[in-house]
C-alpha cells in the first residue's frame, strides 16, 4: 500500500528535493508552503502522514499541531516536524503540542526514513 | 573649650577625602577650608581660604537652607566643576554652613561609564543574537544541499549508476556538511557562553527520553552500522538540570565516542544510584595518551593523536561548562589504544 505524505515546507529548493526523496522511496507527495495551506489540504486529503516546517508565515508549525489536535477530522493524521531549530526546548514543545517525531535540519533522509517508517508503523 | 572645639572641627575637616569648606552664612566668609578644597581652589597654604569672601570663589550668595552650590576649581591643571551640598550646623552656638564638595565630571564619567556598559551589553546581544539567527539561517542551505546529495545518491543507487567514486565523494560531502553543521552550532553555544548570554533554566528532566531521542536524532541509521547501545540500572529518576544543556553535554561526549573509535559500539550506562543518577559514555577507541588528560578541558586543545579526526577542539570546554552549570561532576578515564570512559554525575532535586 502506498502511503501518502504531506509535506509542509516554505523553501521551495527543499521542498522540491524532499519531494523527489520521498516519491523515489514510493510515497506519495502532496505540498503546501504554509502552515494555512497544509491545514486545508490536510482537511480535504487526508494524508497517512504529515511533515511540516516549524518557523513559516501564516500558520506556524505549532500552530498547525494546535489545528490538528482541535479538529477531529485531522487528530488521528500523524505529525513529524522538521526544523533548523534544535534545542532540546524546541522539540519537548512540539511533543507536547502532540508532533509524532521531531527531525532537525539538516538531515541525512535515511534518519528522516526511520522516523516516518516508525510513525507509520504505530499508527497501524 | 573654644579652642578644643577649634581643633576638633579642623581634625574632622581634614579628615574628609573631598573638598570642604566651613561659611558663615551671615557674613558671607570662609571660616575654614580642608586640605582637598585648598588643592582645588589653588591655594595650598594654609588656612589661606579662611577669612576670605565667598564671593572669592563663588558669584553667588548661600543661605543656610541652601541646598547644594556648584564652583569651579581645577585638579592637575584640569578645570573642574564641583558640586558643594550645604548643610547647616551649629558651633559654639554660631550658625555655620558646611559644604562638601564632590567633582560633577567624575560624576558624569561614572554615568558614561554606566552608559558604554549598558552599550557594549546590547552589542554583546546583538552579536549573540545575530550569531544564533545566522547558524539557523545556515541550516536552510545546508539542508538543501544535504537533501540534494541524498537525492543524487538515492538516484545513481537506483539507476544502477553508483560505483566507488561517486560513493566516495558523495560520502566525503555528506561528512563534511554534518561536520560544518556541528561547527556552527559549537560556535554558537560558545558565544552565548564567552558573551554570558546564557540562562540555566533547571528543570526535572528524564535523562533516558533525551538519551532515546538523541540516538533517534543523531545516532541511528549511520554508514558504518554503529549504534549507540544503552543501559540502565538502578530505579528511574528526574534529575535537577538544564534540558537543553544536558542534550549538548550528551550529543557532545556521544559523537566523540562514535568519531573517536571505529570498531564496537558505543555505549551508554544510566546508573541511578540513591543520591546522584551516574552517566558512562564509553568507547573502544585509540583513547586519550596520559600527557593530554590534564589539558583536555581546555579550548581549542587537542590530543597528540586525534590530528586526523576532525574537530574544533570547542566540544569539551562546552560540556565542561556545562555539567559545572548544572552542578555536575565529569572525570574520564582512558588507555591509548584501548578506549575512554567519560563519567558524569547528576544530582536529583530532592
Amino acid at each position: 500500500m502506498t502511503h501518502t505524505i504531506l509535506l509542509i515546507e516554505d523553501n521551495l529548493g527543499i521542498s522540491e528535493n524532499m519531494k523527489s526523496l520521498l516519491e523515489l522511496h514510493e510515497y506519495d507527495v502532496l505540498t503546501a508552503n504554509n502552515g494555512e495551506e497544509g491545514a486545508n489540504i490536510a482537511r480535504q486529503q487526508r494524508p497517512d502522514l504529515v511533515i511540516s516546517d516549524i518557523y513559516m508565515p501564516e500558520v506556524n508549525g505549532y500552530e498547525l499541531l494546535e489545528m490538528f489536535s482541535e479538529h477531529e477530522e485531522m487528530r488521528d493524521i500523524p505529525v513529524i516536524m522538521l526544523s533548523a531549530h534544535h534545542e532540546m526546548d524546541d522539540v519537548s514543545l512540539a511533543m507536547s503540542k502532540g508532533a509524532a517525531g521531531y527531525v532537525t535540519k539538516p538531515f541525512m533522509f535515511k534518519n528522516l526514513h526511520a522516523t516516518i517508517k516508525r510513525v507509520l508503523n504505530a499508527r497501524h | 573649650m573654644k579652642s578644643d572645639n577649634h581643633i576638633k572641627v579642623n581634625a574632622l575637616l581634614n579628615g574628609i577625602k573631598e573638598p570642604v569648606l566651613l561659611i558663615d552664612p551671615q557674613a558671607q566668609i570662609i571660616l575654614k577650608a580642608n586640605k582637598p578644597a585648598r588643592m582645588v581652589f589653588g591655594n595650598d597654604e594654609t588656612e589661606k581660604l579662611a577669612g576670605q569672601s565667598l564671593q572669592t570663589l563663588y558669584d553667588g550668595t548661600i543661605f543656610s537652607f541652601t541646598e547644594s552650590i556648584i564652583i569651579n576649581g581645577a585638579r592637575n591643571g584640569r578645570k573642574i566643576k564641583l558640586d558643594f551640598r550645604l548643610s547647616t550646623l551649629k558651633i559654639n552656638d554660631q550658625e555655620v554652613v558646611l559644604a562638601i564638595g564632590r567633582e560633577i565630571e567624575k560624576q558624569q564619567t561614572l554615568k558614561e561609564k554606566l552608559n558604554l556598559l549598558k552599550q557594549e551589553k546590547a552589542v554583546q546581544e546583538m552579536k549573540a543574537n545575530f550569531i544564533s539567527m545566522t547558524s539557523h539561517e545556515f541550516r536552510t542551505p545546508l539542508t538543501a544541499i544535504s537533501s540534494s546529495v541524498d537525492l543524487l545518491e538515492t538516484k545513481l543507487k537506483m539507476d544502477e549508476l553508483m560505483n566507488a567514486f561517486y560513493q566516495h565523494n558523495i560520502t566525503k560531502i555528506s561528512t563534511e556538511l554534518f561536520n560544518l553543521t556541528n561547527m556552527l552550532d559549537e560556535i554558537l553555544t560558545l558565544s552565548k557562553i564567552v558573551s554570558d548570554n546564557y540562562a540555566v533554566i533547571k528543570s526535572e528532566v528524564n535523562a533516558e527520553e533525551v538519551v532515546n531521542y538523541l540516538r533517534e536524532q543523531y545516532f541511528s541509521e549511520r554508514k558504518d552500522g554503529r549504534t549507540l547501545q544503552v543501559k540502565s540500572t538502578g530505579t528511574p529518576r528526574d534529575i535537577y538540570v538544564d534540558k537543553n544543556q544536558l542534550s549538548k553535554i550528551l550529543t557532545n561526549l556521544i559523537s566523540n565516542a562514535f568519531k573517536f573509535s571505529t570498531k564496537g559500539d558505543p555505549s551508554i550506562k544510566l546508573n541511578y544510584q540513591e543520591k546522584k543518577l551516574v552517566v558512562k559514555v564509553c568507547d573502544t577507541g585509540i583513547g586519550i595518551p596520559a600527557k593530554d588528560l590534564p589539558n583536555l578541558f581546555s579550548s581549542f586543545y587537542r590530543a597528540s593523536n586525534a590530528d586526523n579526526i576532525e574537530g574544533t577542539g570547542l566540544g569539551l570546554v562546552i560540556v565542561k561548562t556545562f555539567v559545572e552549570c548544572n552542578n555536575g561532576t565529569i572525570s574520564v578515564d582512558s588507555e591509548k589504544d584501548k578506549g575512554t570512559t567519560f563519567t558524569l554525575g547528576f544530582k536529583y532535586r530532592h
